[in-house]
């Protein structure tokens, strides 16, 4: 008798694909120190996540994704800075929850990219504070007074800051969430699984 | 023995990484070195090489001069100092699981753990990734074939996640397959159990030709030889001659609720064309729930949704392993009824095309229908 394993095999495939851009692509990108490096691997995440739970809309799959994913991270040589470890585990599971609350509607990939991406730069405050130290998180935070001064937002308290870069990367994720969707539908025309 | 302190003194380690105490860094870094050295002593000839170490040491002179900037010189040069430390403690540490943690480890530790399922979702990652790799490259190199200038790569540079996200989708099926066939009981759906002596028939047929109408007569038929017909039947609703939906119907009250109403595919639910309502999913649960010994049940029917175990499902599971049902009619479109006969188990399920001639009465003639408790 054959059951179905897909579910399984997908996240297993989905959240390997997603893996291994981070083991590749993200390390690179971290390791050249390049600038919203989090929301680029963010929004690769977000694509294999929508994609995987559009072809196998069962409740779990993503969260066994983003264990593949972290998983794999965990094997980078040299990788495990704790950042990217967090961020993909909090993406998954902020993905599934929406998902499963929206019943793997189109709502919930623009709801859950919009929360995932928001989660970015909250990531990046907590683990300069870890990693680095609550004196290197002041110098920083100080950094990014200094910068938005030069703009013409002097005045501005860190968690004004931080708040503001949470909807910039939120409204992306949004974007992202939104067009994996449809990026997630072409797929599925193309393996003839469109209902 | 020496090992397991080695992964114990790896794990104090990562957890000193987060205690915020001057000497921690230090101490973590001596609790790395000596799980190193009880683990796996080549370890360390991986880690200190000079470009890993520049690279550590660049980051954490970013942090220091950061801090520098902010406030002064020696709370710099201790912030990048313990960063350093911090850096080398998480590299020793992954360098530890990348090099004795594989695919045969990761399934030993699922089973110990009960966790089989995921222990094979990770082992099979592993051993996927080269495929996966490997198809990569095929994608790309097919796209560069097929567009041999960079001005017709441009434009089509588009299709290349599409094309490769399908790629995966095919060796997900392909390992599902595989998995299939190797008995990974982890992985696969648990099957549903019916009643033992319980007669299941699938009624199927062609889309629109006419399967509820068929197993409304059924029910009529039932009915009149003194038979309790409990379930659920589906009927579409219809605007202008085309279907926009269903309803559910209790066989044993009448009742009726709004099921699933058809909308845009990226409006549609769990990955259908329909929107469910949980009114409808209800109705459906409380009416299957009223199965007991004699009754037939009728469940119209069963879609992808069911498949997966959700949406009706788990409510027929319930109901199929009811001791003593004189029979079950479930419902399913002709493409669904492998998948069906897979996720049931029973030996003898007989499945006829309801929508050809005479459907009705093969339906009752499939049910074996023992005489009647009342004598009918």
């Amino acid at each position: 008798m054959v059951r179905d394993a897909r579910p399984w095999t997908h996240a297993a495939l989905f959240g390997c694909l997603w893996g291994c851009l981070e083991l590749s692509l993200g390390t690179v990108l971290h390791l050249g120190r390049v600038p919203l490096k989090g929301l680029v691997m963010g929004s690769l995440g977000l694509v294999c996540l929508v994609t995987l739970r559009r072809l196998q809309p069962r409740p779990g799959v993503c969260l066994i994704a983003g264990m593949v994913a972290v998983f794999l991270k965990v094997f980078a040589m040299g990788g495990l800075y704790p950042g990217p470890v967090i961020g993909i585990a909090g993406e998954s599971v902020i993905v599934e929850l929406i998902f499963t609350a929206t019943m793997s509607r189109a709502a919930g990939a623009i709801i859950g990219g919009a929360l995932a991406l928001a989660l970015n730069p909250l990531q990046m405050v907590l683990m300069t504070w870890v990693v680095a130290g609550p004196e290197a998180f002041r110098a920083v935070v100080n950094g990014i007074q200094a910068a938005a001064a030069r703009i013409g937002l002097a005045g501005l308290d860190g968690q004004s800051i931080l708040i503001a870069l949470m909807v910039v990367s939120g409204t992306i994720g949004g974007f992202v969430g939104g067009a994996s969707w449809l990026l997630a539908g072409r797929v599925l025309r193309r393996l003839g699984r469109a209902p | 023995m020496s090992r397991r302190l080695g992964w114990l003194l790896a794990t104090l380690a990562v957890i000193s990484i987060f205690v915020g105490r001057p000497l921690a860094p230090w101490v973590g870094f001596g609790l790395a070195l000596a799980a190193a050295l009880a683990v796996d002593r080549q370890v360390l000839g991986v880690v200190f090489r000079f470009g890993l170490l520049l690279v550590i040491l660049f980051s954490s002179a970013v942090a220091g001069a950061a801090v520098v900037w902010s406030s002064d010189w020696s709370s710099g040069v201790q912030v990048a100092a313990a960063m350093v430390l911090r850096l080398l403690v998480l590299v020793i540490i992954t360098t530890l699981l990348a090099r004795n943690i594989d695919a045969e480890a990761i399934l030993r530790a699922g089973e110990k753990l009960g966790m089989d399922r995921l222990g094979l979702t990770l082992g099979l990652a592993l051993n996927v990734m080269p495929q996966l790799v490997e198809a990569t490259r095929h994608v790309v190199m097919a796209w560069r074939v097929r567009r041999r200038s960079v001005h017709a790569r441009a434009p089509s540079v588009l299709q290349l996640p599409e094309v490769l996200l399908a790629h995966v989708a095919r060796i997900a099926d392909e390992a599902a397959a595989a998995a299939a066939l190797r008995g990974h009981a982890a992985l696969l759906q648990r099957p549903v159990a019916v009643a033992a002596a319980t007669p299941v028939v699938v009624a199927t047929g062609r889309p629109g030709g006419g399967k509820t109408t068929a197993v409304d007569d059924l029910i009529e038929d039932l009915r009149s030889r003194g038979r309790r017909v409990v379930g659920i039947l589906q009927p579409g609703t219809f605007h202008d001659g085309r279907k926009v939906g269903f309803r559910v119907r209790d066989l044993s009250t009448g009742e009726e609720a709004e099921l699933a109403r058809m909308v845009t595919r990226e409006e549609g639910e769990h990955g259908t064309r329909f929107q469910f309502s949980d009114e409808g999913f209800d109705l459906a649960r409380r009416a299957i729930a009223r199965s007991r010994a004699d009754d037939v049940l009728v469940v119209d029917e069963l879609g992808p949704l069911e498949l997966r175990g959700q949406g009706h499902m788990p409510a027929v599971e319930r109901a199929l392993a009811v001791p003593g049902l004189a029979g079950v009619v479930i419902v399913v479109r002709s493409q669904l009824v492998p998948a069906l006969l897979a996720a049931l188990e029973v030996d003898d399920a007989v499945v006829i095309d309801v929508t050809a001639a005479g459907g009705t009465a093969r339906l009752l003639r499939a049910l074996r229908l023992r005489p009647h408790p009342s004598g009918r």
